[in-house]
C-alpha cells in the first residue's frame, strides 16, 4: 500500500521513509493534542478523576477501612445507620456495613458495567456502520440502517428496562440489556461518516488500486472515524454508568448485598431525608465518575473538533 | 409543498419502523418468565379463571398468531387489559399520557428559556467568571439524575419552605375541570375555571422544574458551545464591520443559526424526558404514562409495556420529524431532504 | 495549574457543597423544635393551622393498585376500601369473633350444609334502591362466577338462593366451621345497577364482563361511603353516605381520601403539613422515627393476622433432616431480628399469629441456644459433611428489609458451622420458584397473613399439602396425617372442639420444625394525634382492612 501511495505520488521515497515520517507527524499530533488537552483545565481534572477512581476500584481491597462489609457477608445490627464520623467516613448503612469501602467497591461494578457493555457495544455498532455506510444505496444499508432505526425510535433506558425485566436480575443481564439497547447509536455515529469518506478521494484510489474491501473499510475509513468514536465511548462511559445505576434502581441490575453503586442509592432512599448519607455518598459517587468522564469527553472533543455527537 | 412531500415520506417509513418496533416488543412482552395471566388474577384464584384469562388474551396460540391478533387489534386502538389497572391499556393511556404530556411540555418550555438563556450568557461571557459558573452548573445538572433534585426539591419547596404543593395535579377541594384534552391547565381554561388553573400550574412547576434541571443544563452546554464556534466565523466580523448593532448581531446572525443543535437536542430531551420522568413521577405522584409504563415492567403487564413503548415510539417519530421541520426553518441551507435523521 | 483552573476546582467543590449542604439542611431544618411524644396524645397542637371550614378528610396512603371490584380486589388497600363502600351480612368484632350485620340472624341445619339468613329490611344502596335477597344472590353468583378476588374463601359455598325479599339460603357443599368468618368477603352488590352497567360482550357467557369495567371506578353499594372520586394512580376519593343504616360517630369523617404513593420523603412532608391523617404501613423503622419526631404525630404498631416465616423446603437436604431443622431453630437470633422491627413487635409463638382464635399459648417456642443447637445438629444425618450442603436463603427483593433477617440468619449459622448463601429474588420469581420442589429454596422468607381470623385458616393455608405448590408453603410437608386432621377441624361446627384440635396440631407442627416463626407483624402507622383511631385501643378487628372503617374513627377538630 505505502508502495502504491509513493509510486502514485510521483515522489520516489522508500516505504521506511515513509513509516518514519509518518511517526514523526503521529508523535507531533500527538505533543500537540497533549498540550491542547492540558491547557484545558477541566479535562485534565475529568482525566485525574477517572484515572484515580479507576486505580481506587483495582486496589479496593488494600485501600479501604472495611473490605469484608463488600465482599463477604457482613451483619452488625449495634453499628447500623452511624452518621459519618472519623472510623466510618461515609457513615454506615442499615446492616451496619462501612459506606465509604461499599462505595470504593462499587466503583468495581460501575465500570465494569461501562467497559462490557462499550466493549460489545462498539466493534458490533462500527462494522455494521463501516459496512452500511460503504455500501450506501445497498440492500445491505437498508437492511441494517432500518433495523438501527427502530432500536433508535424508544428512548434507550425503557427498552433496556423492558429487556432487563425478561431476564433474571444480576449485572451481566442488565449489560446485556444495555449493550441491545446501545449498539445502534455507534452504527448511525459510523454511518454518517463512512458514507462521507467513501467518496473521499484516498478511498477511490484505494478502489482503484485494487484493495480488499475489508482492507478498505478498516484500515482506509475506520481510522479516519476513530476520533468521534473515542469521544463517544468516553461520554457514554459515564451514560452507560447511569443507565446501569438506574437498572439498578429498580432492582434489575447488581443484586444485594453486593454493593452496586444503584442498588445503594435504592436501599437507602427509604431513610431519606434523616439517614441521608446511606443513599447521598453513592449517589455522590456516581456523580463523581459519571462528571469525571464527561470532563474528560468534552476535552477530547474540544480535541478532535468532532461536529457530531 | 416541499415541506408536505417530506412529512408524507417520513411518515411512511416511520409505518416500517413501527411495525419493527412492534415485533420487537412483542417477542421481548411474550418471552417473559411467569404466566402472566397467573400472575393477573393471583396466585389463590382456581385454574379455570386462569384458563380463561389465557384463552381470552390468545396465550395459547402459536407466537406468529398470537402477534397477529396483537397488532390487528392494536390497529383498532386494542391494546388488550391491563394487568395493572384491569382496564383497558387504550382507555389507560388515553387517561396518563396528557399528564405526562402536560408535565413534559412544562419542562421543555423552562429548558427553553432557561437553557437558552444561561448558555448565551455564558458563550457572551466566555471564560469568564460567569461562564465557568453557568459550565460547573450545567455539568452538574447533566451528571446529576432527575429524581434527585425531585427528592431535593419536594423537601426544600414542599416541607421545609412549605410553597409548593407536593402531590397530585390538582389541590382538594378544587373541582376538577370536564376533561376535554387531558392537559388540566387547558382544561382548566376552557371551562373558565381560573382557581383550577392556578391550582395545576401551581401543581407543576416542582416535577417540571425537577425535570427540566439536566436537560437545561444540556442545552446550555450545547448552545454555548454552538454560539462560541460561529463567535470565531468570519461573517460575524464581516457582520461587526459593517457596524450593526451588538445586539442584532447576538440575536439575528449569531443565536439563530447556533440554535440548530440545541432545538435537536431539545426534541430528543422531550421525548425522552417523557419516558424516563417514572421516578418523578412516583415522587409527585403524577398519575402520568412513563410511572405507568414503569409499574408495567416490574408487574409483568405485557399489554401495557407494549402500548406504552409503541406509544412512546410514534412520540419520538413525530418529534423528530417537527424537529427537522424547524432545523430546516431556521437553517435554509438545510434541505428537507438532507435531513434522514429518525 | 494556573490560576483560571484552581478557580474552576473551587467552584466544582463549592457546588458540591452547597449539594451536600441542601440535602443535609433540609431535614434537619424542621427537627429542631422536636417535642417529645406523648404516649396518648389526646390533644392537638395549639398553633396548628385553622381548618378550612368544609367537610372534614381522613386522608391515608396505600400502595396503588386499589381494586374497588368486590369480585377482583383482594389486596390490603382493595379491601380497606371495599370495606367502607359496601355492606356484608356479618361483621368482624375485635376478639376474632363475627356479628350479625345486613343479616340479622341465621340458622343452620343439621347437617351443618345449608345457612339461612334473615336480612335486615330497609337498607337501601347509594342509588336509594332497596337491598333485597336477589341481591345477595346475585353478589354471591358475581364472585363465584368471576372466580377472583376472594372468591377462594367462599370455595366451599355451592349455591345461594333467595328464599323471599329477605330470606336467604346458602348451601355449602362440606360442612364448615369457617363458613361464616368467610361471608366477610362477600361484599353485596346492587344487581339493577351493575346490570345496568354490564358491557355485553365479556367473559362470562350471558352476563357479558359482569360489570368488572364499570365497577373498576363506581360503586355499586350501600355501605358507610361511596365513590366521589377515582383518579387511577392517584386517589380514590369517597364521601360519607348519609341515608347509611348503621351508625357514624358523631366526628366520623365526611370524606376519606386514600391516596397512591408510599414515598417516604412524599409522606414525610405530608404529614408535617398537616395534609395526611394516617399513612400507610409500608414505611421503614427509620422513616417511622423521623415521622414521630414531627409534632403531633404519632405512631401505632396495631397487631394483624400476618406472621413473618422463614420456610424451610423439607424435601431436600440438608433441610430434609428435622434435626438438621432444629439445629436452625435453635441458633437463630429472634430477639435481635425481633429488635430490628418497630417496638412492640413480639417473636411469634408458633405456627399462627397469637391474634387469631384457637392461637395456643402454650406452644413450643424455641429460642436461641447455641448448646442445643450443637446437640440437635450433631444427630442430623449430614453433620459430617455439612460445609458440602450450603443453604439457600431467598428473600423477596421488594421488601428490602427481609434482607437484613437474611443477613442474620446467615451469620448465626456460620456460627454453629451451616454454611449460607443469601440470595436475593424477586417476588413473581419467588412465586414461580416455590411452584415446584425442586426450585423451592431451602428458605424462603415470606409474610403470610391469614385469610380468616382463625388459628385453622392459617394452619391450612401454610401447610396442608394443597397449597404446597403455591407461594405460601415453601415447606412441601406433604403430610397426610396432618392433611386428614386439619380438614377435620376445619368441619368441626362446635367452636371449643375445633379450637382444642387446633391447639393439638400447632403441637405437631412445632415438633416438626418446619420452619421459622420469626414475629408476629405489626401493622405500623403514622398518624395525627388529633384522629381518634378505636384501633389504638383495640377496638376494631384485625382482619385486613378493617382498621379503616370509617365510621368509627374520629377526625376531631384541630
Amino acid at each position: 500500500m505505502a508502495q502504491q501511495t509513493a509510486e502514485w505520488t510521483g515522489f520516489n521515497i522508500t516505504e521506511q521513509e515513509l513509516r518514519r515520517m509518518r511517526w514523526q507527524t503521529r508523535r507531533e499530533n500527538l505533543g500537540r493534542s497533549w498540550y491542547k488537552f492540558s491547557r484545558n483545565p477541566l479535562s485534565v481534572v475529568g482525566g485525574a478523576t477517572v484515572l484515580i477512581i479507576i486505580l481506587a476500584a483495582i486496589f479496593a481491597p488494600y485501600i479501604t477501612p472495611y473490605p469484608d462489609h463488600a465482599t463477604r457477608p457482613f451483619t452488625d445490627f449495634a453499628n447500623a445507620s452511624q452518621p459519618p464520623s472519623l472510623e466510618h467516613w461515609f457513615g454506615t448503612d442499615e446492616i451496619g456495613r462501612d459506606i465509604f469501602s461499599r462505595t470504593v467497591f462499587g466503583f468495581r461494578f460501575s465500570l465494569t458495567m461501562g467497559v462490557v457493555v462499550l466493549s460489545m457495544v462498539v466493534p458490533v455498532g462500527v462494522i455494521l456502520g463501516l459496512i452500511a455506510g460503504y455500501f450506501q444505496g445497498s440492500r445491505i444499508d437498508t437492511i441494517i440502517m432500518r433495523i438501527t432505526d427502530i432500536f433508535l425510535a424508544v428512548p434507550p433506558l425503557i427498552l433496556a428496562l423492558a429487556i432487563a425485566s425478561v431476564l433474571e436480575p444480576n449485572l451481566f443481564n442488565s449489560m446485556v440489556a444495555v449493550s441491545l439497547m446501545w449498539w445502534p447509536w455507534y452504527t448511525r455515529l459510523v454511518y454518517g461518516q463512512a458514507t462521507a469518506l467513501r467518496n473521499e478521494f484516498f478511498v477511490s484510489s484505494a478502489e482503484v488500486t485494487g484493495a480488499s474491501t475489508a482492507h478498505i473499510l478498516f484500515r482506509e475509513i475506520l481510522p479516519n472515524t476513530l476520533s468521534p468514536i473515542f469521544t463517544k465511548i468516553s461520554l457514554d462511559m459515564g451514560w452507560v454508568i447511569i443507565i446501569g445505576a438506574s437498572l439498578s434502581f429498580v432492582g434489575l441490575g447488581v443484586q444485594p448485598p453486593k454493593p452496586g453503586l444503584g442498588t445503594m442509592v435504592a436501599s437507602g432512599a427509604k431513610y431519606l431525608p434523616d439517614q441521608w448519607w446511606i443513599s447521598l455518598f453513592p449517589a455522590l459517587a456516581i456523580v463523581v465518575l459519571v462528571l469525571g468522564f464527561n470532563l474528560l469527553g468534552d476535552g477530547l472533543r474540544d480535541l478532535f473538533a468532532a461536529e457530531e455527537i | 409543498m416541499r415541506t408536505l412531500t417530506f412529512i408524507a415520506r417520513r411518515a411512511f417509513h416511520a409505518i416500517f419502523v413501527l411495525l419493527g418496533l412492534s415485533i420487537v416488543i412483542f417477542i421481548i412482552a411474550r418471552i417473559m418468565p411467569g404466566d402472566p395471566a397467573r400472575v393477573a388474577v393471583g396466585a389463590r384464584a382456581p385454574e379455570w379463571v386462569v384458563e380463561q384469562l389465557r384463552e381470552q388474551m390468545h396465550l395459547n396460540d402459536p407466537l406468529p398468531i398470537q402477534y397477529y391478533y396483537w397488532l390487528t387489534d392494536a390497529l383498532h386502538g386494542d391494546f388488550g387489559i391491563s394487568l395493572v389497572t384491569r382496564r383497558n391499556v387504550a382507555d389507560d393511556i388515553r387517561e396518563f399520557f396528557p399528564a405526562s404530556l402536560e408535565l413534559a411540555f412544562t419542562s421543555l418550555l423552562i429548558t427553553a428559556v432557561l437553557g437558552i438563556g444561561l448558555g448565551t450568557l455564558s458563550a457572551r461571557h466566555k471564560d469568564k467568571f460567569i461562564d465557568n459558573v453557568v459550565r460547573v452548573i450545567s455539568y452538574m445538572g447533566v451528571v446529576t439524575p432527575s429524581f434527585v433534585f425531585a427528592i431535593l426539591f419536594l423537601l426544600l419547596f414542599g416541607y421545609v419552605l412549605d410553597l409548593f404543593p407536593t402531590i397530585g395535579r390538582l389541590s382538594e377541594g378544587v373541582p376538577r375541570p370536564p376533561t376535554v384534552t387531558g392537559f388540566m391547565t387547558i382544561d382548566s381554561l376552557l371551562a373558565g375555571n381560573f382557581t383550577a388553573l392556578f391550582d395545576a400550574l401551581h401543581h407543576l412547576i416542582l416535577p417540571a422544574m425537577a425535570l427540566a434541571m439536566g436537560t437545561m443544563a444540556q442545552e446550555a452546554r450545547i448552545t454555548r458551545a454552538s454560539m462560541s464556534e460561529n463567535l470565531t466565523k468570519d461573517y460575524i466580523a464581516a457582520i461587526r464591520a459593517f457596524g450593526v448593532p451588538e445586539r442584532t448581531v447576538m440575536g439575528r446572525f449569531l443565536l439563530k443559526p447556533s440554535l440548530i443543535a440545541t432545538i435537536s437536542i431539545m426534541g430528543l430531551d422531550f421525548a425522552g424526558g417523557l419516558a424516563n420522568a417514572f421516578l418523578v413521577e412516583l415522587i409527585f405522584v403524577w398519575p402520568g404514562l412513563s410511572r405507568y409504563g414503569m409499574n408495567a415492567i416490574l408487574r409483568k403487564d405485557l399489554n401495557a409495556i407494549s402500548a406504552v413503548i409503541l406509544v412512546l415510539g410514534v412520540v419520538f417519530i413525530v418529534v423528530n420529524i417537527i424537529v427537522d421541520l424547524v432545523v430546516a426553518r431556521l437553517d435554509p441551507r438545510i434541505g428537507l431532504r438532507a435531513a434522514r435523521s429518525d | 495549574m494556573t490560576f483560571l483552573s484552581k478557580h474552576r476546582v473551587f467552584l466544582v467543590l463549592s457546588i458540591l457543597s452547597v449539594f451536600l449542604l441542601a440535602a443535609c439542611a433540609a431535614p434537619a431544618a424542621p427537627a429542631a423544635p422536636a417535642e417529645a411524644p406523648a404516649a396518648q396524645p389526646t390533644e392537638a397542637p395549639a398553633e396548628a393551622p385553622a381548618p378550612a371550614a368544609g367537610p372534614t378528610t381522613l386522608r391515608v396512603t396505600f400502595a396503588w393498585p386499589t381494586f374497588i371490584d368486590p369480585a377482583v380486589g383482594n389486596d390490603f388497600s382493595s379491601s380497606s376500601s371495599l370495606i367502607n363502600l359496601y355492606d356484608t351480612l356479618v361483621f368482624p368484632s375485635p376478639d376474632g369473633g363475627i356479628v350479625p350485620w345486613l343479616a340479622e340472624s341465621w340458622d343452620v341445619s343439621d347437617d351443618g350444609l345449608s345457612y339461612t339468613f334473615h336480612l335486615k329490611q330497609g337498607v337501601k344502596f347509594h342509588d336509594g334502591s332497596e337491598l333485597t335477597a336477589s341481591d345477595v344472590v346475585y353478589s354471591f353468583n358475581r364472585l363465584k362466577g368471576i372466580g377472583e378476588g376472594f372468591a377462594y374463601m367462599l370455595a366451599d359455598a355451592e349455591s345461594a338462593e333467595a328464599v323471599d325479599d329477605y330470606t336467604v339460603t346458602i348451601t355449602l357443599g362440606k360442612p364448615s366451621g369457617l363458613f361464616l368468618p368467610s361471608l366477610l368477603r362477600l361484599f353485596i352488590v346492587n344487581e339493577d345497577l351493575v346490570r345496568a352497567n354490564t358491557a355485553a360482550e365479556g367473559p362470562y357467557g350471558e352476563n357479558g364482563d359482569y360489570g368488572k369495567e364499570w365497577l373498576l371506578t363506581h360503586d355499586a353499594g350501600s355501605g358507610p361511603y361511596k365513590v366521589k372520586e377515582f383518579q387511577l394512580e392517584e386517589y380514590l376519593l369517597m364521601e360519607k353516605n348519609e341515608d347509611w343504616w348503621g351508625e357514624f360517630a358523631p366526628n366520623a369523617p365526611d370524606e376519606i381520601r386514600f391516596i397512591g404513593t408510599t414515598e417516604a420523603a412524599t409522606i414525610r412532608t405530608l404529614m408535617a403539613n398537616r395534609e395526611l391523617e394516617i399513612s400507610d404501613q409500608w414505611q421503614t423503622v427509620q422513616a417511622l422515627e423521623a415521622l414521630d419526631e414531627i409534632e403531633g404525630v404519632d405512631i401505632a404498631a396495631l397487631p394483624t393476622m400476618t406472621e413473618f416465616y422463614f420456610m424451610i423446603n423439607t424435601k431436600i437436604p440438608p433441610t430434609d433432616d428435622v434435626h438438621c431443622r432444629r439445629a436452625m431453630a435453635w441458633a437463630f437470633d429472634y430477639d435481635t431480628a425481633v429488635g430490628l422491627e418497630w417496638p412492640g413487635t413480639r417473636q411469634s409463638q408458633g405456627p399462627v399469629p397469637a391474634s387469631l382464635g384457637g392461637h395456643n399459648p402454650d406452644v413450643f417456642v424455641f429460642h436461641r441456644d447455641l448448646e442445643k443447637a450443637k446437640e440437635e445438629l450433631a444427630q442430623c444425618k449430614y453433620a459430617d459433611e455439612i460445609e458440602n450442603y450450603p443453604v439457600e436463603i431467598h428473600w423477596v427483593s421488594e421488601v428490602p428489609d427481609e434482607e437484613k433477617f437474611a443477613l442474620l440468619f446467615q451469620s448465626n449459622m456460620a456460627e454453629i458451622g451451616i454454611p449460607v448463601k443469601v440470595v436475593s429474588i424477586p417476588w413473581l420469581s419467588m412465586v414461580e420458584n416455590t411452584s415446584s420442589m425442586e426450585t423451592s429454596p431451602h428458605i424462603a422468607t415470606i409474610y403470610v397473613s391469614s385469610d380468616l381470623p382463625e388459628a385453622g385458616t392459617m394452619l391450612f393455608q401454610r401447610y396442608h399439602s394443597s397449597t404446597a405448590n403455591q407461594w405460601l408453603q415453601n415447606e412441601w410437608l406433604l403430610d397426610e396425617e396432618f392433611d386428614a386432621r386439619i380438614e377435620d377441624a376445619l368441619a368441626t361446627v362446635d367452636q371449643e372442639e375445633r379450637f382444642a384440635k387446633y391447639y393439638e396440631l400447632q403441637d405437631y407442627i412445632a415438633e416438626l420444625a418446619p420452619s421459622l416463626f420469626i414475629y408476629d407483624q405489626a401493622e405500623k402507622h403514622a398518624y395525627q394525634s388529633y384522629v381518634d383511631w378505636p384501633a389504638l385501643r383495640g377496638e376494631m378487628s384485625a382482619v385486613m382492612g378493617y382498621y379503616f372503617f370509617g365510621p368509627q374513627i374520629q377526625v376531631n377538630p384541630h
